[in-house]
């Protein structure tokens, strides 16, 4: 308590005080009675002021004592703040998820938490305040992680990378993965956050993976819908043909009482092959992978085939069927498989469902652009319930009706689905006990949503003069072709002009005489093949170069083959970069097998690629590829050509998707993009083929597509042997 | 009694379809596969061909490309069989030079008048 301090307060307070009071009084009484005043007085005005003074000096000392100790407890109460604060932040700190640093101005570590020296995986030496993030680089350089690059240099690099916020991921040495994120902070150091992202990663390749999966599945879905169709229909064409043959024989051998035996197992046959053809058709609808095979074709001519089907079955009902169906109607633009089969479907179920009655197909045209089937009956009709399950796939009238009418209960669904894909549709309408009329609309024209779009505006090249200017005419009834295609060829200096279906196609193609076309024959809507047969077909246009932009279904032919992807020739060496690089041919030493009869395809695909550190092997034919495959370790990639001689592309492709060893090996097949005026109707049967996969085998495919493309290929021959 | 070379891979077709022919009254000879068929068509001479499309080893459109650009062949009728009707396939199937076609599964009936017909035109 009676520290110096307050001791040597009150002894200045007492001096000053004594002198100040000294003064005062000697003042005072030398102005009331002078000098001999002042001496007389001397002795008790000294006491007087010594005491005041020592007075004052207590009380300056006190005053003194109770402001040092507020001050005191002043401190206290910040250094108590202070220390909780940080205890906080040390707390958040120490249980965050994330390593956190912060480095001053000299890029001195200022403080951290324990993760970040978790994550940081160095010695405990470099968690001081005085090592800086520089000896932190020259470390991590010394223990070679720049690769050969100059470790002073790469310092300098990430210094300067600090001045800016950036992130980046790197790998610790027990395998997780870390975000390491730096940004500047205001007092010019900076301040780095380590997230562990492992389990994110993790998710990342598991959703990777699943992707992977779900499109394998569904290749294999595809495949499998395929192959079934050819799997199941087989056994079954077998059981009704035999009993048909069987009852032939049965009734020449005079043992007719074997015949009624043997028709009920053909129609079980026929009924059964009629269920699989309508299952597989409306689960290649809802795959979304039923297409649309749009012609033109004379209405009557279909309308006289499906007559002469339905007239033995309607008259087994003892039914009379009339047709109506003018000349005057003409032709229209559909799928005529699929119109046919809705046609058979109607008038088969009005058939069925009617006994000793009329049932009628009238044929008319409503307006310009619609053609309207109706078929009526003068059967049982339905009531308003069964009429709203009408549509539904297996939901027909009720269940005693299959038994007592058969059919699948499926035809009606699949009727309305195709009706529906060509633009049109069926509705119904009926009265119990009278009879039934079932309407089927479907646009005259295919292409007559594109014919609805705004005229096309010619894209200019941005550079070149008008004299030099070359044209392209893209063809596509799809807006988007015509956006990025068109653009990209603006770009590159062309001038390009849009057709959106068949008729414009023809009429600017005569008009613009451009330079080349593209065009792609698997437009949903409008039929390519026409447009391009009608293009080689006139002689002023025969000439024009087509570029196809899918020749064929790329995805088909890939698929089937088992590649992984698709390219092009000539070749464009950036996608085949990208691909290879997507393909895991990536990084230096990436080995790269070229097969390709081409002694001079080979040769520029070694240097580009060998430019790019790639290490190529190379191949003349199929058999040449197998027996490298056979003494090498499997390459990243293969580059595949199709045509090759001894052992084409295809064969080589089953061959290695047969042995455990290759099969995973990515593949990308090469094949050429332009056409010739030459085999479009055998390419158009080989794209509709290969369309409806249900009708060829593996096989069959194969060797249509090899047809094709070595009659391309090749210089026209005088005879194919 | 005319000649009919049956090119079917499929046993069981090729079982049904020949002896319902023969019953007919025909003689059959049969190929399983593209390259059999091109190679008994030349040496057996049939009156006519009943290709099937889906073949293996060399398929029924090469076929029968090739059977008509050879000359001790090009004059024999074929008639091409597909899997069920696919749109096109008539175009297709005049274009690779077949006479005619017919569906799977086969309708006897039809398909024997259009044997018939063929053999007609032959004999003309």
């Amino acid at each position: 308590m009676l520290s110096l301090l307050p001791m040597r307060v009150f002894w200045q307070a007492a001096a000053v005080a004594f002198v100040v009071i000294g003064a005062a009084g000697a003042g005072v009484m030398l102005s009331i009675g002078g000098l001999p005043l002042l001496v007389r007085a001397t002795v008790p005005a000294v006491i007087a002021t010594v005491l005041s003074a020592l007075v004052i000096g207590v009380l300056a000392r006190q005053v003194n004592v109770a402001l040092a100790r507020h001050a005191d407890a002043m401190r206290a109460h910040y250094e108590r703040e202070l220390a909780r604060t940080t205890a906080e932040l040390r707390n958040t700190l120490e249980n965050m998820h994330q390593g956190v640093a912060m480095y001053d101005a000299d890029y001195k570590l200022l403080t951290w938490n324990q993760r970040f020296r978790e994550y940081l995986d160095m010695p405990d030496e470099f968690f001081s305040r005085d090592r800086s993030f520089i000896d932190y680089l020259r470390y991590v350089g010394a223990r070679g992680e720049f690769g050969d690059q100059d470790i002073e240099s790469v310092v300098a690099q990430r210094i300067e990378q600090l001045k800016h916020v950036h992130s980046f991921e790197r790998t610790r040495p027990d395998g997780t993965v870390l975000e390491v994120y730096r940004a500047p902070t205001p007092d010019g150091g900076f301040i780095a956050i380590y997230t562990d992202i492992t389990e994110r990663k993790q998710a990342e390749q598991e959703l990777m993976r699943a992707m992977e999966e779900a499109e394998a599945a569904n290749r294999v879905k595809s495949g499998f819908l395929a192959n079934m169709s050819h799997e199941l229909r087989t056994p079954l064409n077998a059981i009704i043909g035999y009993s048909q043959m069987l009852q032939e024989e049965a009734q020449d051998a005079g043992q007719s009482e074997f015949v009624p035996d043997l028709t009920k197992i053909e129609n079980a046959g026929k009924h059964l092959l009629g269920l699989i053809n309508d299952i597989l058709d409306l689960s290649k609808i809802e795959a979304g992978r039923m297409t649309v095979f749009v012609e033109e074709t004379k209405v009557s001519s279909v309308v006289a085939e499906v007559r002469s089907i339905i007239e033995p079955l309607a008259a087994k009902n003892g039914n009379r069927l009339v047709v109506d169906c003018p000349d005057a109607i003409g032709a229209f633009e559909t799928d005529i498989t699929k119109l046919k089969q809705s046609l058979l479907n109607l008038l088969s179920n009005a058939s069925k469902f009617t006994k000793n009655g009329t049932v009628t197909l009238a044929v008319t045209r409503d307006g310009d652009d619609r053609v309207v089937f109706r078929v009526t009956d003068t059967g049982i009709g339905m009531t308003e319930e069964q009429l709203g399950r009408l549509f539904q796939a297996f939901a027909q009238a009720d269940s005693s009706t299959t038994r007592k009418f058969g059919g699948t209960g499926l035809g009606l669904a699949i009727t309305r689905h195709f009706a529906r894909m060509l633009g049109g549709d069926v509705t119904v309408t009926s009265q119990p006990g009278e009879g039934s009329t079932f309407t089927l609309v479907l646009p005259a024209r295919q292409g007559e949503e594109a014919a609805a779009q705004p005229a096309t505006t010619t894209k200019r090249a941005v550079s070149g003069d008008v004299a030099g200017e070359r044209t392209v005419l893209v063809i596509d009834d799809d807006e988007a072709v015509h956006e990025t295609v068109g653009g990209m060829l603006g770009r590159e200096g062309y001038r390009v002009v849009h057709a959106r279906n068949g008729r414009d196609a023809l009429d600017m193609a005569r008009k613009e005489r451009p330079d080349a076309i593209t065009l792609d024959v698997m437009m949903p809507h409008m039929d390519g093949w026409s447009v391009l047969t009608a293009l080689k077909n006139d002689a002023e246009l025969a000439d024009i170069p087509v570029i196809m932009l899918t020749m064929l279904n790329e995805r088909a032919i890939a698929l089937q083959l088992g590649a992984a992807g698709y390219i092009t020739k000539p070749i464009d060496w950036p996608q085949l970069s990208a691909m290879l690089r997507r393909f895991g041919g990536r990084g230096a030493g990436a080995r790269v097998l070229i097969v390709d009869d081409d002694p001079e395809m080979r040769a520029v695909t070694r240097r580009i690629l060998e430019r790019s550190g790639h290490v190529v092997a190379e191949a003349a034919n199929g058999e040449e590829g197998l027996a490298w495959l056979g003494s090498n370790a499997p390459p990243a990639v293969i580059l595949l050509d199709l045509m090759m001689p001894v052992m084409d592309g295809f064969e080589f492709l089953e061959r290695m998707r047969g042995s455990a060893a290759w099969r995973d090996v990515p593949v990308l097949v090469v094949t050429a993009k332009t056409l010739d005026s030459r085999d479009v109707e055998t390419l158009r049967g080989l794209t509709q083929r290969i369309i409806d996969k249900g009708a060829s085998t593996g096989i069959d495919l194969r060797a249509a597509i090899r047809d094709v493309l070595r009659s391309h290929e090749t210089a026209p021959k005088a005879a194919t042997v | 009694m005319a000649k009919i070379l049956l090119v079917e891979d499929n046993e069981m077709n090729r079982d049904m379809l020949s002896r319902r022919l023969e019953r007919k009254g025909f003689e059959v000879v049969m190929a399983p596969d593209g390259q059999q068929g091109i190679e008994l068509a030349a040496s057996e001479a049939p009156d006519l061909i009943l290709m099937d499309m889906s073949l293996p080893v060399l398929d029924g459109w090469e076929a029968t490309r090739r059977v008509k650009a050879a000359d001790t062949t090009r004059k024999i009728p074929v008639i091409a069989l597909t899997a069920h009707a696919m749109v096109g396939d008539r175009e297709k199937a005049i274009n690779a030079g077949c006479d005619d076609y017919d569906t799977k599964p086969v309708d006897f009936p039809r398909l024997l008048g259009k044997i018939e017909t063929l053999l007609q035109r032959e004999k003309e």
